[in-house]
């Protein structure tokens, strides 16, 4: 009872520091000091409240308790924190403590929500690494945050696809100050610099790769030598099936060489670079190794087809000039397009034959139609052959016309 | 039975005096025709357009009239090089045709007015000839008209009596450059979009002409409004103003003649017969010209219009240049400049009203020195237009 006038002003205080105008909350709607979310938990902890209401738990039956235990109908400390009160959970404690909503399917189906995160998370190495006591290790909270939780698809939320780079990357970026992170601390930056980053960020497409996409989301580990291209395959289905039909594939895992990165780079995989057929075998295999020439070979190949692939494109630009009807040229080179394009992934089999078959094939097409806009195109020439018949006919038709004139002028 | 009587009857019916016979054996068509028809009321329609002196008898037989006619003396000046009228009238009419014809498969929407003139040059049978001969006979138009005005400047032919000969000359001039701008717009391509981009914001700068004309287009916009407007205007109402124009030339021709130095019947005058074959043969020549033209120059095919994306180096039409050079370049406000333009416009068209109206030598000497100012002028703020960065 002698906390009570206490208790009264400290609320007035509060009451009027939300309702002063510049606050965080606008002054023309006081809150009441109740929430339905909050109760009155937010009274002495104002900060967390804010945090907790914008959040989706906020939205739907979680409330304070629901995590921290307690009472939130009482403003009396005693009683607040009484019985039940968990107060800040241990951090080895969050995913038990999430998983207690969040692996219930009674609870999850109405939200359509998986409820194998937590089974996931202990498979994890973060997971694994929490059970052997290393308190550093991302829990739950450090990667979907403790009150503000947002749900995935909120651009503002830690785990929509374009934040999760930098949510990583606090822990395993070069800033992470705390020592004892697995991975290099460039990876973070080395993946910005990336192909695949460069689709998230500056094409804005939300399904290309981030770090979950190959590690894993609530399971996340490294992936290990024979399971690179199956992860890269996912995406890269023609690469990864002509790749486990060639040789490679046996021998790397032989040698313990990871798939797919040893050619293209761990985190800073770089765009489709068909030139490096010509030096990258070069890396493992001898300067003069059959393999090299193979690997010279198919990028010459792929070289021809490609050129006689612009050559025929520029013919059409000019043939769109005169006009030529280019329709049906237009089809056709795409298909050679279809070709070379395919010939790309196929040289992941490092088989000659299945290369330059390919290329072959965009090379012909591509003469094909370069020969037939030249023969058009040659047609055009002939009229100014008939140019030369039609001016013979204009001073045939001027000479007689003169005839008629001065016979005429005679008469008069 | 009513048939009867008419077997042994004159098979052409014998109602007509003397002429029973039809068509008689060298296949007399033109006095069967003259039977039924006033020939020569129809005839006299031409000398009353104007390609005739003199007036004539409806009441006389049409071959009689034209040989008469035909015999008439026809002023000698009426030759090479004084020309360019007749050149104009030639190219006027072959441009009726050409353009008759693209209109049958043309439709002028955005976006069919590119697929459509694409289907003309690429997919009918001499769709590209009738096409070019449209482009290089307009080319030619332009610069038939500009040369005319010129000579008929240097002649100093704007003095009295002649002022109506001047106003119809820079009316004509002035619809043949709207039917030259507007039918650019109609292939609808990326080059000829933005040349009339360009060439608007020229034209709406101008004080009270340009609101007006935003007004009556519809808005500042090149879009589907534009082009139907510009297409009407490009097939029905300038040509329609141009054939008004070239009768109301002949008809002040017939009145006041071409040249006071050269009067009807001095020099050596040749027959109406004599003029109509060089005018024939004029016109051969020129039908060889455009078609050569359109063989060995033909105008490039360009990509669509896009009116988000604007290709570098876009200008208004080369005729548009020199007032595009002083609206975009100018000192001063842009009205001011509109209003420099629109004074200029105006003492070109009111040019018999301040000119000097004595006919001595050396008034008009002086005249051609302005004239040669004022063309030195334009040529350089047209270099200028052709060659200035935007601001």
């Amino acid at each position: 009872m002698r906390r009570a006038p206490f208790v009264l002003l400290l609320l007035s205080a509060a009451t009027a520091a939300l309702a002063q105008p510049g606050s965080q909350r606008p002054a023309t709607s006081p809150p009441p000091t109740a929430s339905a979310a909050a109760g009155r938990c937010g009274v002495c902890h104002p900060s967390e409240r804010v945090q907790f209401e914008r959040s989706t738990h906020a939205q739907e039956e979680v409330r304070c308790v629901s995590c921290h235990g307690g009472d939130d109908r009482s403003l009396a400390q005693a009683v607040a924190h009484g019985a039940g009160f968990l107060g800040r959970p241990r951090r080895d404690d969050v995913p038990r403590l999430c998983s207690s909503c969040h692996s219930d399917e009674g609870k999850m189906r109405a939200y359509n929500l998986p409820v194998d995160q937590y089974a996931l998370y202990q498979t994890s190495g973060h997971g694994r690494r929490l059970a052997k006591g290393d308190m550093q290790v991302a829990v739950c909270s450090d990667c979907h945050g403790a009150h503000d939780i947002l749900p995935r698809s909120d651009p503002a939320s830690r785990v929509f696809p374009l934040n999760i780079p930098r949510t990583c990357g606090r822990c395993h970026g070069g800033n992470a100050s705390a020592a004892g992170r697995r991975g290099k601390p460039d990876d973070h930056r080395e993946y910005l610099s990336s192909v695949h980053a460069h689709e998230l960020f500056d094409r804005g497409n939300p399904r290309a790769p981030t770090c979950v996409s190959c590690h894993g989301v609530h399971g996340a580990a490294p992936p290990t030598v024979g399971d690179v291209d199956k992860v890269c395959g996912h995406c890269h289905t023609a690469e990864r099936r002509y790749f486990t039909a060639g040789p490679h594939r046996e021998g790397m895992i032989a040698a313990g060489l990871p798939e797919c990165v040893s050619c293209h780079g761990h985190h800073d995989t770089s765009a489709t670079q068909p030139q490096r057929l010509a030096s990258l075998c070069a890396t493992c295999h001898g300067g003069k190794s059959k393999q090299v020439t193979l690997g010279a070979k198919m990028w010459t190949e792929y070289q021809a087809a490609a050129t006689q692939i612009e050559q025929a494109a520029a013919l059409i630009e000019r043939a769109d000039a005169v006009p030529i009807q280019t329709d049906d040229y237009r089809a056709r080179l795409e298909e050679a397009r279809t070709y070379l394009r395919e010939a790309l992934p196929a040289a992941h089999a490092v088989h000659e034959e299945t290369v330059t078959g390919l290329t072959t094939r965009a090379r012909s097409v591509g003469a094909e139609v370069a020969s037939e806009i030249y023969g058009n195109l040659g047609h055009l020439q002939s009229r100014k052959l008939v140019l030369v018949v039609f001016w013979f006919y204009v001073l045939l038709t001027v000479v007689v016309l003169r005839r008629f004139q001065s016979r005429a002028a005679r008469k008069d | 039975m009513s048939d009867a009587p008419r077997v042994g009857g004159t098979p052409g019916g014998g109602d007509a005096s003397g002429g029973g016979a039809g068509p008689g054996p060298r296949g007399d068509w033109v006095a069967w025709l003259e039977r039924r028809l006033n020939l020569t009321e129809t005839f006299s329609f031409l000398t009353h357009f104007g390609l005739v002196w003199t007036p004539v008898d409806t009441s006389r037989p049409v071959r009689e009239v034209v040989r008469e006619v035909a015999s008439q003396p026809v002023p000698a000046y009426a030759r090479w090089p004084r020309v360019l009228g007749l050149l104009a009238a030639i190219l006027f009419g072959l441009e009726v045709v050409t353009g008759v014809l693209l209109a049958y498969y043309y439709r002028p929407t955005p976006e069919a007015a590119f697929e459509s003139t694409r289907t003309i040059v690429r997919d009918l049978p001499f769709g590209w000839f009738i096409h070019q001969l449209h482009g290089w006979g307009a080319w030619l138009l332009v610069i038939v008209v500009a040369a005319r005005l010129l000579r008929l400047f240097w002649d100093g032919l704007y003095r009295a009596p002649r002022e109506v000969l001047w106003w119809s000359a820079v009316a004509m001039a002035w619809l043949v450059l709207q039917s030259d701008f507007t039918g650019r717009l109609l292939t609808w391509d990326s080059r000829s979009y933005w040349a009339a981009v360009r060439g608007m914001e020229v034209v709406f700068a101008l004080p009270v002409v340009g609101p007006l004309l935003a007004f009556l287009l519809g808005g500042r916009v090149i879009n589907d409004d534009v082009l139907i407007r510009f297409y009407a205007l490009h097939m029905l109402v300038l040509p329609a103003g141009f054939a008004f124009f070239l009768y109301l030339t002949f008809a002040t021709l017939r009145r006041v003649g071409l040249s006071p130095e050269a009067p009807m019947h001095r020099g050596a005058a040749t027959t109406l017969r004599d003029h109509l074959y060089s005018m024939l043969i004029l016109s051969v020549l020129l039908f060889g010209v455009l078609t050569t033209l359109a063989v060995l120059a033909p105008f490039r095919f360009q990509a669509a219009a896009d009116p988000y994306s604007t290709p570098t180096g876009v200008r208004p039409p080369w005729y548009m240049l020199a007032p595009y050079a002083v609206i975009e370049n100018g000192p001063g406000p842009s009205w001011l400049l509109g209003l420099l333009l629109l004074a200029v416009a105006f003492a070109v068209l009111l040019l018999p009203l301040w000119a000097p109206r004595a006919a001595g030598g050396r008034a008009l000497g002086r005249m051609r020195l302005w004239g040669l100012c004022a063309l030195a002028a334009w040529t350089a703020l047209s270099v200028l237009g052709a060659f200035m960065e935007r601001r």
